[in-house]
């Protein structure tokens, strides 16, 4: 049995997770390739419109793997253990690759809201009838893959160049291809990319609701904002937000992470991204963002 | 504190029902400034550029009021879920200081117990006074309501085109001009008599067509480009399920959406936001119904809708019935979607044509 997983979107979320848990259930894993031009004009053909780009990604993906496996799996990402939710779009996605793809699709809801993720995954083997201890065995050897993080943000920071926090979402900087090689390209003119992942997370403040944002109720609103409070306090040459086009999300949060940034009297550079960005006109305006810094 | 001045989200012909309650209660009430391509330019331009259309529409609507001396807004947060008009509040209050307007945004969550306290503390107001205002613009809201739905009804039929949109407009004038609750009775009365006067076809068979979707843009003539009316005047009859007082029975009697997800499941197995399951059922609906055509309104890049639209376009395919999904904002011209209703209003004339025979 062969289990598709589209390397786009929800992957990035937890990227190695869903691969170790199921080929430690046993099964083989067919994961989608990275972007290329093929996958994403697949997508964008069959797409809304007016959907945002990484979701049009998502679906090039998806249809790719189209007749290649058993199944495609598409999880229903509602809330994080936080109880805080992800994004909208998310919430509809197997609906829709069930309305796209051939393949039957394999998803289960994921709400901590309304039980906690363990429990979940012990649904989703049932589909795959795998019992309680073989999910357990899986899930583990799962987590110990996870990586580390914030590690690499202490010696990056120390570094002598100039260093600039690229803040996004993962499915935007980790994907080569949809962000224009922005990391390589950063690299080629002299300057220290740092992924807003990399941020450790900041320590509890006593308040809780900070004045600067509103109290997101997306998982994500929180943890930029929290971060990009964090890495401020310390010497940041500057900060590029990079943005799917019709990201709706992104509209709420852009506008607080500038509000926040520009405080501090750092550069901010604000970059939508789809699938008509030229290469040339990105270099440019990086160019020029970089020759303001000094 | 300096006095608050109230101005407020404008929302189609419900904004008289909403001054009513702000004007009862004893408040100073600028009215927002009717919708035209004026004010939405004037919202467009300080708003983000990607953000949804009904949030530059209404920023848009404050402005003249802002000038005029209002200085303090009321929004209501949280209509429909996960989707961005939970960030109005905020975004507009950032916006609008940012471009140097000095302010207070009442932002708050829309359950009747926020609103009840809320209300209390700017005015004051007893918990009578508070009861009977909102008692008297529900009732108006009510009768708004309904000659909406009437005027739906009699456009296709009347003799002598404009006579339902013209006796629409001199009840709405009336309603607005109403001061006391003691007259409401005779008003509703003599709005109602004025509808029953407009000559009509008893018999006419017309094709109906049904609009879903966002319910800012569903409800609001001003922003769809007065889509009822249009079509009225082709000769076909229009319904419309999503109103005020829908959303409000929602947020008080939760298990529409249960009856909602139910029928929904083969389709969506989860809430997307906003009215993404509504439009779902409604349309779902309306394919049983025999309607001959629905029309889908969002703002361009509604989160909700447009997650839900792949949904909609399958249905569809599957049912023959006729269907049109029209994404508005600030660079819609009316000309282009007059030609597209023109188009659409040729198909659903032959699908009922052909529906018959």
């Amino acid at each position: 049995m062969t289990i598709g997983i589209p390397k786009a979107l929800i992957y990035w979320k937890q990227p190695l997770f869903w691969e170790s848990f199921f080929s430690g259930l046993g099964f083989e894993i067919l994961l989608s390739p990275a972007t290329n031009k093929e996958i994403v004009d697949i997508g964008v053909r069959v797409a809304d419109p007016e959907n945002c780009f990484s979701t049009k990604v998502f679906f090039g993906h998806l249809l790719w793997l189209d007749g290649k496996c058993d199944w495609i799996f598409v999880p229903r990402l509602k809330t994080n253990e936080e109880k805080l939710e992800y994004c909208p779009k998310f919430f509809g996605l197997p609906d829709l690759a069930k309305l796209l793809a051939k393949t039957p699709i394999l998803t289960e809801t994921f709400d901590e809201r309304k039980e906690k993720f363990g429990r979940t995954l012990e649904k989703l083997g049932k589909k795959l009838n795998k019992n309680k201890k073989e999910i357990k065995n899986a899930l583990e050897a799962a987590l110990r893959e996870r990586k580390n993080e914030g590690q690499d943000f202490f010696k990056k920071i120390q570094s002598k160049k100039p260093k600039i926090i690229l803040i996004s979402h993962p499915y935007n900087l980790y994907d080569d291809y949809v962000n224009l090689k922005m990391k390589e390209k950063l690299e080629k003119l002299g300057i220290d990319p740092v992924f807003i992942d990399e941020v450790p997370n900041p320590i509890r403040q006593l308040a809780d609701q900070n004045e600067n944002w509103p109290k997101f109720h997306w998982e994500f609103g929180k943890e930029i904002m929290e971060k990009t409070s964090e890495f401020l306090k310390y010497d940041v040459a500057g900060v590029i937000e990079i943005s799917s086009f019709q990201c709706g999300c992104d509209t709420v949060l852009k506008e607080f992470v500038e509000k926040v940034v520009k405080a501090n009297r750092v550069p901010f550079l604000y970059l939508l991204i789809d699938e008509q960005t030229g290469e040339a006109g990105l270099q440019t305006r990086l160019e020029a963002f970089i020759d303001t810094l000094h | 504190m300096k006095k608050p001045i109230i101005t407020f989200a404008r929302w189609g012909n419900y904004t008289i029902a909403f001054k009513t309650l702000f004007e009862q209660l004893g408040l100073e009430v600028i009215p927002p400034e009717k919708t035209n391509s004026e004010t939405v330019a004037a919202g467009a331009k300080i708003a983000p550029e990607m953000f949804c259309f009904p949030m530059k529409v209404t920023l848009g609507n404050y402005l003249p009021a802002l000038e005029r001396g209002a200085n303090t807004i009321f929004m209501i947060q949280n209509v429909g879920g996960s989707c961005r008009q939970r960030y109005y509040g905020v975004i507009q209050e950032k916006v609008l200081k940012d471009a140097g307007h000095d302010i207070t945004l009442l932002d708050f969550r829309a359950t009747p117990r926020d609103i009840y306290r809320k209300i209390k503390e700017i005015t004051g107001a007893s918990f009578w006074q508070i009861l009977k205002t909102v008692r008297f613009s529900l009732r108006e809201l009510r009768l708004i309501e309904k000659i909406e739905k009437m005027a739906q009804f009699y456009r296709p039929r009347e003799i002598k085109k404009g006579t339902t949109d013209r006796t629409l407009q001199e009840s709405l004038l009336k309603i607005e001009e109403l001061k006391e609750e003691k007259a409401f009775p005779k008003l509703k009365k003599e709005v109602l008599k004025s509808f029953f006067g407009i000559p009509i076809e008893k018999n006419k068979k017309t094709p109906k067509v049904a609009l879903i979707g966002e319910i800012y843009t569903v409800c609001d003539p001003a922003i769809n480009f007065d889509v009822e009316s249009k079509l009225g005047k082709e000769g076909i009859e229009v319904y419309r399920e999503m109103d005020l007082t829908y959303h409000i029975k929602k947020l008080i009697f939760p298990w529409k959406d249960w009856i909602i997800q139910r029928k929904i499941n083969p389709y969506l197995g989860s809430t997307v936001g906003g009215h993404g399951r509504d439009a779902i059922y409604e349309m779902l609906h309306y394919v049983e119904k025999g309607f001959d055509g629905i029309i889908h309104l969002l703002p361009f890049g509604c989160m909700p809708e447009v997650t839900i639209r792949p949904i909609l376009e399958k249905i569809h395919l599957e049912s023959g019935i006729p269907f049109l999904s029209l994404s508005l904002d600030e660079q819609v011209a009316e000309a282009g979607i007059n030609t597209r209703l023109e188009a659409f209003v040729d198909v659903v004339k032959n699908h009922h044509e052909y529906k018959i025979s």
